[in-house]
């Protein structure tokens, strides 16, 4: 019970990096998102060498070049500040291919409808387009979310206090090296399915109302 | 063009004025030198075989298709083609015709209020209930008011292209283009898409229709235009048409739809 409680205390930590690098990422995506669907074959190719190269470099790299690799003058990156920019980042070029499916699944009588009655781009992204895409993301969305939950405890590598960071002291000072980590396991399944039972009903919900 | 826009005997007479329109897609020519006037209050329909550019003809009417070359004017809202295109020129062309589509095109996350409500919000600046009165009245106009709160999805095909002219009405458009309008739709449900078409025609309402119904295309439009690889090769009085065709390529035509 002890342990438990020990460990427990990591997980606002852990759900803050996830839901953080999520929302970093989600924002990182708009522009990528925007490179890849440009006119400009030159913007095309910059944008997908980008998210390559994002994608390319392994999470747990890209938090140590930031967290030691980052200083300007007394400036350092915190290790959370590199945790989630790390994090963020990666899932940034992730949800971009993410979106861009779902944006695929749009049948393009959709836009043709919205030019042809006239609405203004920003209509027709926020109204028509963007809902829609948003829908058809979902279940893509989530499914990388429980994956980043899960993987957001690379940041206890440089030393934010989440759940393994936790996990790992407790088996250190306790010397109950398998039962913490079991502890563990079963506070992320805890996590994890909840939000997948939530984005399947929503998925079920938001289908039944646009059922073609 | 301006000589002809200013000239008194024209202006007012042309809701529509295609001139040497030309369009390819790489070595494909779809549309070669298509000139067309379409008179106010008139009803134009387009046939001919598959692949003969009436679709795309229609589709360069309101610019959803790029045509490489020529002009477009809508009730005096005037493009030319081989110029770059502002989105300002674009808007009152595309504000005064509305365009009806083979598979209707509704917003599937709306409800079938919001589809005709959200554009006149949107574009004309109406407030929510001035538009959803507006909608109300036209689906009512349509026999489809006991809809309003249902989703696209829960109507049928030919309910759904009411509805999708409810919302091109809505705008108040000059002019209403139909591409392939019952196309997607069984014959017996196409009856009433044609029912509500022919009562928007008797209120004289402007429309080109590129359409395979040849009972329409005779009985309902008061100009026929046949098209064939990518030109026009034969226009007039439809009953004259039908009946006496000039051209070797309307003759097989009319022949190979009329023996099905």
């Amino acid at each position: 019970m002890e342990l438990l409680k020990a460990i427990a205390l990591g997980l606002p930590m852990t759900l803050l990096v996830t839901a953080v690098a999520l929302g970093i990422g989600s924002i990182v995506a708009l522009p990528l998102l925007a490179g890849l669907r440009s006119g400009k074959t030159a913007v095309r190719f910059l944008t997908r060498a980008i998210i390559d190269l994002l994608r390319g470099i392994p999470p747990v790299v890209w938090l140590f070049l930031l967290f030691y690799g980052i200083s300007a003058g007394s400036f350092r990156l915190s290790a959370f500040g590199a945790g989630v920019i790390g994090l963020g980042v990666v899932a940034g070029a992730y949800l971009t291919e993410i979106f861009r499916g779902a944006l695929g699944g749009i049948k393009a009588g959709q836009w043709e409808a919205s030019e042809a009655l006239g609405l203004d781009r920003f209509t027709m992204w926020s109204k028509v387009i963007g809902p829609q895409g948003l829908r058809v993301a979902i279940p893509g969305f989530t499914t990388y979310a429980i994956g980043l939950l899960k993987d957001s405890s690379i940041v206890s590598t440089i030393g934010v206090a989440e759940i393994v960071y936790l996990t790992q002291q407790s088996a250190r000072t306790s010397g109950q090296g398998i039962t913490v980590y079991f502890i563990a396991a079963a506070v992320y399944i805890m996590l994890s399915m909840p939000i997948g039972m939530l984005s399947r009903n929503l998925d079920i919900k938001m289908r039944k109302a646009v059922a073609r | 063009m301006q000589s002809i826009a200013t000239d008194p005997l024209t202006t007012g007479q042309t809701a529509v004025r295609v001139t040497n329109l030309a369009k390819a897609y790489g070595d494909h020519v779809v549309l070669r030198d298509v000139s067309l006037e379409v008179a106010p209050g008139t009803v134009t329909a387009l046939i001919g075989p598959s692949g003969a550019g009436k679709s795309t003809l229609l589709r360069c009417m309101n610019l959803l298709e790029r045509p490489d070359r020529g002009q477009i004017e809508i009730c005096s809202h005037r493009i030319d083609a081989s110029k770059a295109i502002s989105a300002k020129a674009l808007a009152p062309l595309r504000r005064s015709a509305g365009m009806v589509f083979q598979h209707f095109n509704l917003f599937p996350h709306m409800t079938v209020l919001r589809n005709i409500s959200l554009p006149q919000q949107r574009i004309l600046g109406r407030s929510r209930e001035e538009a959803d009165t507006k909608s109300m009245e036209l689906l009512a106009r349509m026999g489809l008011a006991d809809k309003a709160k249902q989703y696209p999805s829960r109507c049928s095909g030919g309910q759904q292209q009411r509805i999708a002219i409810a919302r091109a009405l809505a705008l108040g458009p000059e002019v209403m283009l139909f591409d392939e309008p019952t196309s997607a739709l069984d014959p017996e449900v196409g009856v009433e898409v044609l029912e509500v078409m022919k009562e928007l025609a008797a209120d004289g309402m402007t429309m080109i229709v590129v359409t395979h119904e040849m009972g329409f295309a005779e009985n309902v439009s008061d100009t026929l235009v046949v098209m064939a690889d990518g030109g026009i090769i034969e226009q007039g009085d439809p009953q004259r048409i039908m009946r006496d065709p000039q051209h070797e390529r309307t003759r097989r035509f009319l022949r190979a739809v009329l023996e099905r």
